[in-house]
């Protein structure tokens, strides 16, 4: 299927935190639109639709918050569309958004993500307004027990990633955690929440907001010659599956591998761990590094624990992982997927700063949402083909 | 025609209002109405951007009204609970002397009648005022402003935030396939629908196979055991919000039912410490009593009528290395 190079030319997010207190919605984000904007040398005139995603209305209580924030977006007299694919819709963003410019329907879009959890409450809202709310660490805790039993991976492997993504996002300015003290021994010591997960093995809750610039083939060539090198779109795409029915595996979701592949083949993608230099993986509790890792073909399965163990996925690591430190650093949960899409892209464009990968060319960018169900995926590269 | 039940969501957001909005809030509990400037406009309320282009403002703050006229208007006859008055009342486009844009507010004219386009109104402040656009009480006809009470005075601290409780009322329509295996549960029965194409069954009245996209139906049903083993577990430690209603870590296991593969995903236990519960024990349903029922459930699926949850039945655990990875 033949469709119109894509390439990220600009893009921007808050300093994420417990609590924005200081703005108000469309403050928040447009912080993060005019930062990306600010990026592609653009302003809101150059946008020709905008795609606005963020988890459900429940968590801040507004109903349709993308007819609310049009005005605060530029979008009035334009395109504005809203995505919602729970934990996962920040990738999703990104993914309509590039669609648009694929297709050739919009030369331009500004792709928005955000959430604002201080206005509300998340376990609240992912209880469905009932008490005895599960919250995903919850939810999701035996998946992690039965990932760690199939692998026999150690425990201080879910340590291990807390401690690394923390350390991460010490060089990553707008990152929520800033724990210059974190260690093994302070994950291991922190309050068991949902058993086998520990406190500091889980997300913060944060306000934030993430925007990107996609445009055109001419639009990412002109961005080059100017010397702000795009990140051109090698391969983009959304999968789900339902959240129950017998022989489902939520450790190896046909979704998630589904996912991957069709990525892969899009990008000439044939061997991730060699071919892909860094990876934003949407890990908001420590262990799904390693889940991550297996379903999406970067590891053999069993084999991604060792990957951690070993310091694969460190900074300096064959296959560093997160490296702006995160969901696990900062959780603004619509925005979170489309940090990693982010982060993907200014990796691949030299951009991210102190905790830039040197020399990555090609990035993967991955999320999650609901009851690991849905998942967005995009791989992002220096060239347009790297791969042919 | 399905039963219908009926659900109220309700939560006590707070919002942060920004320096714009805020610097508004603020000045209404000084009983002053603040707009915008932007060129030679001046909106009312302020706003941070430019409504046309998303343009930044210059945080140009001017005072305006409090009298105003009366741009458009319609008549409420009959207000809800939600209405700012009790009472019949307008709701009307108000342009505030020195503003061009007008204010959406209520005005008290008792009277269709005396309701009019280019008619003047002043607002009724309210004597206790918080910083809510709700510190006017709503207008009044004529150009002299009252107070509602006693006048409290201003915020001592500038107004940040703003509390805003939203309530939903849903009416979920119970599928019939979801009522048959209510009924069922008052006879301890556990019913199930097994999908004629691929042969899975699901436990409870799901009505369709998410597999095969088969509508399933009193044809299909199955009887479950009421007997299983705990395959996996979660302990929750709950974190406070308003509604919760648990205080102490609580557990929701996962139970393979006997005889089949229907695993029943996050159910309460019953008798079980959440120091207690593992991989492999044998527990059985517990059911209540008829005095227990209730109207809820139905709508989000995972409801089993009168089944409440599990507690172990002394038989001893069953050892499979696969137990724990059997989760839906």
């Amino acid at each position: 299927m033949s469709s119109i190079p894509c390439a990220v030319v600009g893009v921007g997010q808050t300093h994420h935190k417990s609590r924005r207190l200081d703005v108000s919605f469309g403050g928040l984000v447009r912080e993060a639109v005019f930062r990306a904007l600010d990026d592609a040398e653009m302003t809101l005139e150059d946008i020709d639709a905008v795609v606005l995603g963020k988890a459900p209305d429940l968590f801040e209580g507004v109903m349709k918050p993308e007819l609310y924030l049009s005005d605060a977006l530029g979008a009035v007299g334009k395109p504005m569309f809203r995505v919602h694919t729970a934990g996962s819709v920040g990738g999703t963003t990104a993914i309509v958004a590039a669609s648009h410019v694929q297709a050739g329907k919009h030369r331009t879009v500004l792709a928005v993500a955000f959430e604002k959890q201080s206005e509300g409450n998340a376990q609240f809202a992912l209880g469905s307004g009932k008490g005895a709310s599960l919250g995903a660490g919850g939810a999701f805790a035996p998946f992690i027990r039965s990932y760690i039993h199939r692998s026999g991976a150690p425990e201080h492997i879910g340590w291990k990633v807390a401690v690394k993504d923390r350390l991460n996002a010490l060089k990553n300015p707008y990152a929520h955690l800033q724990i210059a003290d974190i260690s093994i021994e302070k994950v291991r010591a922190s309050p068991m929440m949902w058993d086998p997960i520990r406190f500091l093995e889980s997300c913060p809750s944060s306000d934030g907001a993430c925007a990107v610039v996609l445009t055109d083939e001419a639009g990412g060539l002109a961005a080059a010659d100017a010397g702000r090198p795009p990140a051109w779109l090698l391969g983009a795409s959304s999968r789900s599956e339902p959240p129950s029915f017998p022989g489902r595996d939520p450790v190896r979701p046909a979704a998630a591998m589904v996912c991957a592949a069709d990525v892969y083949a899009q990008a000439g993608i044939t061997n991730p761990r060699e071919q892909i230099d860094m990876a934003e993986l949407y890990v908001p509790f420590s262990w799904h590094e390693a889940i991550w890792l297996e379903a999406f073909g970067i590891a053999e399965e069993g084999d991604g624990w060792r990957m951690i163990d070993d310091g694969s996925t460190e900074l300096g690591g064959s296959f560093p992982v997160n490296c702006s430190g995160g969901v696990l650093s900062s959780n603004p949960i619509g925005a979170s997927g489309l940090l990693r899409f982010a982060e993907a892209a200014n990796q691949v464009r030299g951009a991210a700063g102190e905790h830039q990968v040197d020399g990555a060319k090609v990035a993967l960018a991955m999320a999650y949402g609901a009851n690991s169900q849905y998942f967005s995926t995009w791989a992002v590269g220096a060239e347009q083909r790297p791969f042919g | 025609m399905a039963r219908l039940v009926e659900s109220t969501i309700t939560f006590p957001y707070r919002r942060s209002l920004g320096p714009v909005v805020g610097a508004f809030m603020t000045a209404l509990t000084e009983m002053r109405i603040l707009g915008t400037r932007s060129g030679d406009a001046v909106l009312v309320p302020p706003m941070e951007w430019d409504p046309r282009t998303g343009a930044e403002l210059g945080n140009d703050l001017v005072e305006v009204g409090p009298s105003g006229t009366v741009e458009s208007w319609t008549w409420v006859p009959n207000p809800s609970a939600q209405h700012p008055l009790a009472q019949p009342f307008a709701f009307a486009f108000i342009r505030l002397d020195g503003a061009t844009t007008p204010l959406l507010h209520a005005v008290d004219a008792g009277s269709p009648n005396a309701m009019s386009v280019g008619a003047r109104v002043a607002p009724r402040w309210r004597g206790e005022r918080v910083g809510a656009i709700t510190d006017i009480v709503c207008f009044v006809l004529g150009e002299s402003a009252e107070i509602e009470g006693t006048d409290a005075g201003p915020a001592s601290e500038p107004v940040t935030r703003m509390d805003y409780e939203a309530s939903i009322t849903y009416r979920n329509p119970v599928p019939v396939s979801a009522d048959r295996v209510i009924e069922a549960s008052q006879e301890h029965r556990l019913l199930g629908q097994k999908c004629p194409v691929c042969e899975r069954v699901y436990a409870g009245g799901r009505g369709y196979c998410p597999i095969d996209a088969v509508e399933l139906g009193e044809g299909h049903e199955v009887d479950l055991s009421d007997v299983g083993t705990i395959t996996n577990f979660s302990i929750v430690t709950p974190v406070q919000y308003p509604g919760q209603t648990e205080t102490e870590p609580f557990v929701r296991a996962f139970v393979l039912l006997d005889g089949s593969d229907v695993i029943l995903s996050y159910q309460p236990v019953i008798e079980l410490p959440a120091t207690d519960v593992r991989v492999g024990q044998r527990v059985v349903a517990v059911w209540a009593s008829p005095a227990e029922d209730s109207d809820e459930g139905g709508a989000m699926g995972g409801t089993y009528g009168r089944l409440i949850g599990w507690m172990p039945n002394g038989e001893p655990d069953i050892d499979d290395p696969d137990l724990v990875n059997r989760i839906f």
